[in-house]
């Protein structure tokens, strides 16, 4: 109810305020007309609009955001030309003087609903009956008069939005312009995650898998049998160590366990696997989409990677939890910050989170802690 | 022989420098990168550098550039290069550089010890030694108009046995024929490659890669 009253306040006092721009717009709105027609100006487009009247008309429209912003709560984003905002200037006085009416009206109504208070105040009410009436005639007024302040303000949203904001088509540009940038970066965050599987194979497992066949080499050409023996010996340690290493490339590649066991079983895995103390807070009751969880499971792999090679951390704290149709996460730990989120690791999760057109931010001041979060569609 | 090593895998560089050791060559050095290499080879030049292609920082091909270096400033000095791929890009390089005492293995042939050391026994020497995968690929290609395909299958035989750098005697015991044959084959193939080829055997084996790797 109290929110409902200060409302009403508020947008009575935009109309009024609109009302008053509206006046001093009206003249100015003429005279502009008369130099864009003098100025052989085409109509719909920035093309040919004097200096002069592009700066007034740039004024004007500041004041006007500020007053949608502030007094009615109407946010726009910012049009790519301000074409179509020379429009918006030339149309929304009328919308300004229906504004003032109605915010008059407003007063007047409080003045007659309350006309029983002043009436008894100067103590000679003579027919208390009309008194009354015209109470009530005032306050359904006032309620009329409300109702129409809000219908004014859900025009002026309409009018703003249509001719103010980025038009249906601006929004198609500015999507397709997105999609194109994060497909190719998504391509790029693919390349290198490939690049560092290719090294992973070449420096890890192929120089294990040599090393294995250079001890076996040697134990053949070896005539003392003890030696022989013991390289053997080395060598069958080679081999166990080689199919570990082949684990763990495997693992980083696509940890199987996500598809089978779900994003949770999943990030425990990481949870075991990471030689600091991870906490994992998980409170999503339905497990989200596969897609969802794919993306989510790397960015908690990644950071927590991240965590154990640069950090310096102690501990690291994991938290994935749901708000609606967003999956959030956040990763925590208590190290020494100083991320770099231009830095390879980082800007790859940056681009998978941007390809579900999810967001991602890491918050890293030197000396820590650093603190990693993305927000994940989940619908 | 004296050798000295760069290889940046901690690992395969220790496996190395037993092996050779165990083989009674003297290590001299073994390092994890191409600065170090350089510096290495420097203070005291071997006989035989054996230098992975890709090293720190860049992980690309300092131990390739490096091993060019080297070649170029000590001519004393033979290099074998080890790669983990195939690039035919690196054997061009090193083929034109100038004449003998280089070697490209694969990095897996290394696991063969009797060939990983009888090529470098030969890089040292001042000869070629090249990885048979690297000439297969290199032979692999036939168009119509490649000199190759007018080889016969025998002669391409002996053409990857000699590209890889061995000598006739060699050629003749792997290919369980007589010496003569081996001779009346490269004889055939310079024929039909249009080579002369009189003037020693590693300059053969090179003229002969380098007019395949054109």
């Amino acid at each position: 109810m109290r929110t409902l009253a200060t409302r009403t306040v508020r947008f009575t006092a935009g109309c009024a305020l609109g009302a008053a721009t509206a006046v001093v717009e009206l003249p100015l709105v003429l005279l502009g007309g008369l130099v864009l027609l003098l100025a052989g100006a085409r109509p719909g487009t920035a093309r040919g609009v004097p200096g002069p009247v592009r700066a007034v008309a740039a004024a004007l429209l500041a004041v006007e955001r500020r007053r949608l912003g502030r007094l009615l709560g109407i946010r726009i984003a910012p049009a790519p030309d301000d074409a179509r905002a020379l429009r918006y200037l030339a149309v929304r006085w009328t919308l300004g003087l229906l504004g003032g009416a109605v915010a008059a009206l407003v007063l007047v109504g409080i003045a007659y609903s309350s006309l029983f208070v002043y009436a008894w105040w100067l103590d000679d009410i003579a027919y208390p009956l009309a008194v009354a009436f015209s109470n009530l005639g005032g306050l359904l007024l006032l309620f009329l008069a409300c109702q129409g302040v809000f219908g004014t303000v859900m025009l002026e949203e309409q009018l703003a939005r249509r001719l103010l904001g980025p038009s249906h088509h601006d929004e198609l540009e500015r999507r397709i312009t997105q999609l194109a940038t994060t497909r190719a970066e998504m391509m790029e965050a693919v390349d290198g995650e490939r690049r560092r599987i290719e090294r992973d194979l070449h420096d890890g497992v192929q120089q294990r898998l040599v090393a294995l066949g250079m001890l076996l080499g040697r134990a053949r050409r070896s005539h003392d049998p003890a030696h022989a023996d013991a390289l053997l010996l080395q060598a069958h340690e080679e081999s166990r160590r080689a199919l570990v290493e082949l684990r763990e490339v495997a693992w980083r590649v696509y940890p199987t366990v996500l598809d089978e066991a779900g994003l949770r079983a999943a990030l425990e895995t990481v949870a075991e696997r990471t030689p600091l103390p991870v906490r994992l807070d998980y409170t999503v009751p339905v497990p989200p989409p596969r897609q969802t969880g794919t993306v989510a499971y790397f960015v908690v792999s990644e950071a927590v990677t991240n965590v154990v090679k640069h950090s310096g951390a102690t501990r690291v704290e994991v938290r994935v939890g749901r708000d609606g149709d967003r999956l959030l996460l956040r990763i925590q730990d208590d190290g020494t910050g100083g991320a770099d989120p231009a830095g390879g690791g980082l800007t790859g999760l940056a681009r998978r989170v941007a390809a579900l057109d999810g967001r991602f931010g890491v918050h890293s001041p030197a000396g820590g802690p650093t603190r990693i979060t993305a927000e994940l569609p989940c619908a | 022989m004296r050798i000295v090593i760069a290889e940046d895998s901690t690992l395969l560089r220790e496996g190395l420098v037993r092996l050779l050791a165990e083989e009674g060559h003297e290590v001299l050095a073994a390092v994890g990168d191409a600065t170090a290499l350089l510096t290495a080879v420097a203070a005291d030049p071997p006989d035989v550098v054996v230098a992975d292609v890709r090293m720190p920082p860049t992980h690309t091909d300092e131990g390739l550039r490096a091993a060019l270096d080297i070649r170029g400033r000590w001519p004393g000095t033979g290099v074998l290069v080890l790669s983990q791929y195939v690039e035919k890009r690196y054997a061009t390089e090193l083929l034109t550089s100038d004449g003998g005492g280089v070697g490209y293995l694969l990095k897996d042939r290394v696991v063969e010890v009797d060939e990983f050391l009888d090529a470098l026994a030969r890089v040292a020497r001042g000869q070629a030694a090249f990885d048979p995968e690297v000439v297969r690929q290199i032979l692999a290609r036939s168009t119509r108009t490649d000199p190759l395909a007018r080889l016969t299958a025998r002669e391409r035989d002996v053409l990857a046995e000699m590209a890889q750098g061995h000598t006739n005697a060699a050629i003749a015991a792997r290919l369980h024929v007589s010496l003569s044959a081996v001779e009346k084959h490269i004889n055939a193939i310079f024929d039909k490659l249009g080579l002369s080829g009189t003037t020693g055997y590693s300059r053969r084996v090179l003229a002969v890669l380098r007019h395949l790797g054109s």
